[in-house]
């Protein structure tokens, strides 16, 4: 038999994308929580009937792919066999679920009549509000699972297609906001029935012989795309080692080591020698260790195409059992920044080999906070979260973006002045960039910002970050910005810089988030004077730093560049 | 009586005029080249082509892209930020989020912001979240940062925006003031003369656009407008504004941001009054040109309206129609990536164009599909302006596209339009998704030269049984603005729980929005007996961020108001809940309703065809996947009650519509063709 076109296999890969996109849109459509709407904190993927990613929605860079783990897991504890069609899965035990107990990952077998097996299934993973964890909101704290929230091992909420009033009895006696969470357990469900509806018709219009055919194609065509790129980048192993702050419930500074290995067109990242699972919440499932690798293997290598299984066939994951990037029952997992710095620290390891190819550290973590209190006017509680953009790291081309959300959350939006001053609170003083933030080089990092407010009324504030206490890293010579951090009460007696924090705070108090820049790239003694001076006019960097740092003399709005070469050759001398 | 009303349209290439003759009933159509250094020139040619005695046009109605091309060439004024101290980076920090082309790119790099950072001043002054001042406005510092930004950095432009103004404008209002009466010749923006909705960067934004363009605005209008007089002219002429409404051209040099997506509303105008006539109440419109595909949904017989749009990653806050650009046109370029056929974004425009151009173009584009599909004829393309190299054409994707994937020329073009289709149908699926409806439901509109060829077929993918391609689709948004009112919108952001409002409060906020409106609307020559007023207001249920935007009669009830509310939130999003519901905008559109032309049924004919049949000629029909004979008819001569079943293509001076063989076309008594799509 002639073999599939190429043009039929991308009409069908397209379709496959459509109906993954259509879910997403249905999703946000019907949920009922803002963080699922706003903050896009959802994942949702296409399988085939072995189990391989065959199609992806876009939503938080740090969802790609996450459900691959999840749903195996998921099946083996139920068995294949025991699926029927109209049944709907619901788990979100964290070592086989890949996250925390909070986002719930729910998965449908999609039968045909014809055959006793499913041929595909639909997942959705998203953030449910509240499953009865220690403290409502999120968790900073809890010391084993626990304490996390209600646990799903893989239960079936739907069984032929009918819910199971007892499961859902039990989610909502066991949740502070039981409307919410069933009403995004019925968006979800509504999300897993249009891609069904829409697989069926996919299968209908070019029948299952075509169809398994277009998505054995398609998954070579992503792992093609993958090893080539991968092919052209040198070989190496590189290892890089970093802190997290704390976990939460200690002072100490956990170790964090990667070493990452490309060879010919192979893939791998291992987490061996990082710190062994800690006693708080920052530890990390194994699965969540493969996504941050997929990540970064992605952003490698396909960074525009569309994600499919064959993309992460190159890629191999080591982290030992029992391990920060390995968590066991019953360790903590419930604050998932280890991602983030660990992200960080895959590609610290990768830049010793490319330098050429990457950026400096990013901000090094997403600076978050967090505020619940009475609102002054309307006497009502309110919530609110808050995770602040960073300057980008500079690269071998380019300066690095100042004040963007980091990688790990590209597509979130920051929250408006006039909205936060509306729901909450606080009191904007300042929102600005802070001139020389960004870490200087040939190519400097980019700026980031200083939020400063007051409360105005008496409430709590948590502070989120994981990376607080060490400087983001630099490139080929550049210089390493100051770091994150949230400074509280600022100006009295009780001024403290804390990383991850709780505090109640009283009207009046004022507290001032920091957000670090990015690394620099090369010797910022190399900076084109010109570029110094651009910088220096547009305030990005003061004079002094210009000719202390960058030793280029500037004299009113241009440079004086007898006095820079002077200063120059001085200093290299 | 002057009898015409004379329309003109800036595209990407062209520029469309078009004449309607109220006596006889008669429509005339010219095309001129698009003049990119000197837009009105393109403008005047097009006029002189059509030679309309101007002295007796009673209407003259604009349609420009003079705006957003100055903002994607960033070609706009020197222009400065004057905010509250403290917040100088509002504009460059934006929403701090990446596009999501780029979501997993560590590299990326934000474009240089339009306004640069040594061009922002913060002023101390600070209104809170009431309204209420905290800390007046500092004039001296005020006058010194504009000396600044003026006599030193030579700005022509300057946005003034400070926090919570859209609540108590009395700052902008008063920096607005001294520094016009101090820098007369520079143009100066405030945010509270543009919109009074809360979110500061969209409102810098929207701000800063706005003065960005006004120097080059008001130069184009002034021109213009003189040479429009040196022609006879002597009404107000009207400039289209992304809204679909119009407004005169003194009002648009003030405040140029409003027309900024000018030339698409034509179409969707036009669109509306097609579904007035018709009696349809759902109509997805289809713009197809050369570089890409634009959507918009009209639902209960209007178009989409949203209140927010994006322009370069930057937002305006004006209403303007949700058209959806779905990145594949005529020009849309198809390559291999690893064995899979691609279809777009690259583009090979007007400049090289397709290979059948002849103009150096080599890559095969999807023109260059239809020709080897058979669809086009090359040598009556544009009236046979240029002829089509069909040989070149099917040779170019032989060598790039078929020989590899071992398909012959035809498989391979029909392989082109079948991804384009599959990332189109997509697309379309989605936007009728996200608002609660199946696409089915709809009837397709389809305009711009390339979409009635390519409409019919979406019709088969999405199974939507009628399609329709109205008369003249090559020029419909010309056509379209002929069919605009004068309008003014208001708004403001009353944010307050919905059970909590004081309902005489409510009242007179919805007053003073109309009253804001209706004088807008006669100081632009409208009488009291035209004016319409809309009340709208954005609810949505506590802890929400979007809001859903409810049409309001006066006399409601709160919770008639909630009532309505939870209707739509329930057909919008499946559901609707126990929680607490806020008020976001109150909105007043008014309308000053213009005279338009009528549209006549014309006398049936003996409902045959026949006459119009110019020939037949093999082309490729996606029903029966193969080349079959299509019969070639002529458009100008087909008449209302016409009735043939496909294959037929239907050939126009501007257009070419191709229908399949399980498709039947007819002529209806205002001359469009509608299409029927036998559906399972």
């Amino acid at each position: 038999m002639k073999p599939l076109d190429g043009a039929t296999v991308e009409v069908i890969r397209s379709y496959l994308f459509s109906a993954a996109e259509e879910m997403r849109r249905t999703l946000i459509r019907t949920a009922f929580n803002p963080v699922i709407y706003e903050v896009l904190d959802f994942g949702i993927s296409i399988y085939n009937r072995d189990l391989d990613l065959i199609s992806e929605a876009p939503s938080l860079t740090f969802f790609l792919g996450a459900n691959d783990y999840a749903i195996r897991k998921g099946i083996e504890h139920i068995g294949e066999e025991n699926l029927e069609p109209g049944d709907i899965i619901l788990l979100n035990y964290p070592y086989w679920s890949a996250a925390h107990v909070s986002d719930v990952t729910l998965f449908a077998p999609i039968f045909t009549p014809k055959e006793r097996k499913p041929f595909a299934y639909t997942c959705i993973r998203a953030h449910w509000m509240d499953l009865g964890a220690k403290d409502p909101g999120y968790v900073l704290d809890s010391t084993d699972m626990h304490q996390e929230g209600l646990i799903f091992p893989g239960t079936k909420v739907y069984k032929r297609g009918k819910p199971d009033r007892e499961i859902i009895e039990l989610i909502r006696f066991n949740s502070r906001m039981p409307e919410l969470v069933l009403g995004d357990l019925d968006a979800q469900v509504a999300s897993t029935r249009t891609g069904e509806r829409r697989l069926l018709q996919i299968l209908d219009k070019f029948g299952m012989e075509t169809l398994d055919e277009a998505i054995a194609r398609i998954l070579d065509h992503g792992e093609r795309l993958t090893r080539k790129a991968l092919r052209e980048l040198p070989d190496g192993t590189w290892t890089a080692e970093d802190f997290l702050d704390d976990d939460g419930v200690s002072d100490d500074m956990i170790p964090m080591r990667v070493t990452v290995t490309i060879e010919g067109d192979q893939f791998k990242v291992d987490f061996t020698g990082s710190s062994p699972a800690v006693k708080g919440p920052v530890n990390v499932p194994f699965g969540m260790a493969e996504t941050m690798s997929k990540v970064v293997l992605k952003a490698l290598t396909t960074p525009h195409s569309p994600t499919n299984a064959g993309n992460f066939r190159p890629l191999e994951v080591v982290a030992p059992e029992g391990s920060l990037f390995h968590a066991v029952y019953p360790s903590a997992t419930f604050t998932l920044w280890t991602g983030i710095v660990g992200l960080e620290t895959i590609f610290k390891a990768l830049a010793q080999g490319m330098p050429d190819r990457l950026a400096a550290s990013s901000g090094g973590d997403v600076p978050g906070f967090m505020m619940i209190g009475i609102h002054p006017d309307t006497g009502r509680f309110f919530a609110v979260s808050n995770n602040d953009p960073v300057g980008w790291g500079a690269t071998m081309n380019h300066d690095g973006a100042n004040a963007t959300n980091h990688l790990s959350e590209s597509l979130i939006q920051n929250t408006p002045i006039e909205v936060f001053e509306l729901k909450t609170g606080l009191f904007y003083e300042q929102l600005e960039m802070r001139p020389d933030s960004g870490g200087p080089g040939k190519f400097r990092g980019g700026l980031g910002q200083k939020r400063a407010f007051r409360f105005i009324s008496d409430g709590e504030l948590l502070s989120v970050m994981k990376k607080s206490k060490t400087r983001p890293w630099a490139l080929a010579g550049g210089h390493e910005p100051e770091p994150n951090g949230m400074i509280l009460f600022p100006g009295s007696e009780r001024e403290k810089k804390v990383g991850t924090y709780r505090v109640d705070v009283r009207a009046g108090e004022r507290a001032c988030n920091i957000a670090a820049g990015g690394g620099g790239y090369g010797d910022p003694a190399e900076r084109e004077p010109n570029r110094v001076l651009e910088d220096v006019l547009d305030g990005y960097v003061s004079r002094e730093a210009a000719r202390r740092i960058y030793k280029v003399v500037i004299d009113g709005d241009r440079v004086d560049e007898e006095a820079t070469r002077k200063l120059r050759s001085e200093t290299a001398r | 009586m002057k009898p015409y009303r004379v329309a003109v349209d800036i595209g990407g290439t062209f520029v469309d005029a078009i004449e309607f003759d109220r006596e006889s009933h008669a429509i005339r159509v010219e095309k001129a080249s698009t003049t990119p250094r000197e837009p009105w020139r393109g403008v005047l040619d097009a006029l002189d082509k059509l030679g309309t005695d101007l002295g007796k046009a009673e209407l003259f109605i604009h349609g420009t892209t003079l705006g957003i091309n100055a903002i994607l060439e960033r070609k706009g004024a020197r222009t400065g930020i004057i905010t509250n101290e403290g917040f100088r980076d509002i504009f460059e920090i934006a929403r701090a989020a990446v596009p999501p082309e780029h979501m997993y790119d560590f590299q990326y790099e934000k474009p240089p912001p339009l306004v640069k950072r040594r061009h922002t001043a913060g002023v101390p002054c600070r209104v809170n979240v009431k309204g209420e001042v905290l800390e007046d406005l500092d004039e001296a510092k005020l006058l010194e940062a504009a000396r600044r930004l003026i006599e030193e950095h030579h700005l022509r432009s300057l946005a003034v925006v400070f926090l919570h103004s859209y609540k108590n404008p009395e700052h902008e209002q008063r920096a607005a003031r001294l520094l016009r009466e101090k820098y007369p010749e520079v143009a100066v923006s405030i945010s509270a003369d543009i919109t009074r909705e809360y979110r500061e960067f969209e409102r810098t934004s929207t701000t800063v656009l706005d003065a960005y363009i006004r120097p080059i605005y008001e130069d184009y209008v002034d021109r213009l407008k003189q040479e429009l007089r040196n022609r006879g002219f002597t009404e107000e002429f009207l400039i289209m504004k992304s809204s679909g409404g119009a407004m005169t051209s003194d009002l648009a040099r003030r405040s140029p941001i409003f027309t900024v997506m000018s030339g698409p509303a034509g179409g969707i105008v036009g669109t509306a009054h097609l579904a007035r006539t018709l009696g349809k109440d759902r109509l997805i419109s289809v713009d197809y040109g050369g570089t890409s595909l634009d959507a918009c949904l009209v639902e209960n017989g209007t178009p989409v309206l949203m209140h927010e749009a994006n322009l370069e990653q930057l937002p305006v806050l004006i209403p303007i129609f949700d058209i959806r650009s779905i990145g594949a046109g005529g020009g849309s370029i198809a390559w291999l990536e690893e064995g899979l056929l691609k279809v777009g974004p690259q583009s090979a425009g007007a400049m090289p164009g397709p290979i059948a151009y002849g103009r150096g173009g080599t890559e095969p584009t999807t023109t260059d599909a239809a020709l080897t599909l058979g669809y086009l004829d090359p040598k009556t393309f544009l009236k046979g302006q240029m002829e089509l190299d069909a040989a070149a054409s099917r040779k170019g994707i032989e060598g790039g596209i078929a020989e590899p994937l071992r398909l012959d020329p035809i498989e391979a073009a029909a392989g082109i339009f079948n991804v384009v289709m599959a990332n189109t149908v997509g697309a379309m699926r989605e936007i009728t998704v996200e608002r609660g409806y199946d696409p089915r439901e709809f009837s397709l509109l389809v305009f711009g030269g390339a979409g009635p060829m390519f409409a019919p077929l979406l019709a088969r993918e999405m199974a939507i049984p009628e399609t329709i391609v109205p008369l003249a689709p090559g020029v419909f948004s010309a056509w379209g603005m002929l069919m605009a009112d004068l309008a003014a919108e208001f708004s403001h952001t009353e944010v307050q729980i919905l059970e909590e409002v004081d309902k005489a409060e409510l009242e007179k906020g919805f007053r003073s929005l109309e009253k804001k409106s209706a004088d807008l609307l006669r100081q632009q020559g409208m009488s009291d007996e035209a004016i319409e007023l809309h009340r709208a207001l954005e609810l949505r249920y506590l802890g929400q961020e979007h809001a859903l935007e409810v049409p309001l009669d006066s006399g409601l009830s709160l919770e008639d108001i909630r009532k309505r509310f939870e209707e739509l939130h329930q057909i919008r999003y499946g559901h609707t809940t126990s929680d607490l519901v806020q008020t976001v905008n109150l909105r007043v559109r008014g309308q000053g309703v213009l005279k338009k032309p009528e549209m006549v049924e014309l006398p049936p004919g003996d409902g045959n065809p026949e006459r119009a049949l110019r020939e037949s000629r093999p082309a490729f029909c996606f029903a029966k996947r193969g080349m079959v004979p299509f019969k070639i008819y002529q458009r100008e001569r087909l008449e209302p009650g016409d009735r043939a079943p496909g294959p037929a293509i239907i050939e126009e001076a501007t257009s070419t519509t191709v229908i399949h063989s399980d498709q039947t076309f007819s002529v209806n008594a205002y001359g469009h063709i509608m299409i029927d799509t036998e559906v399972s």
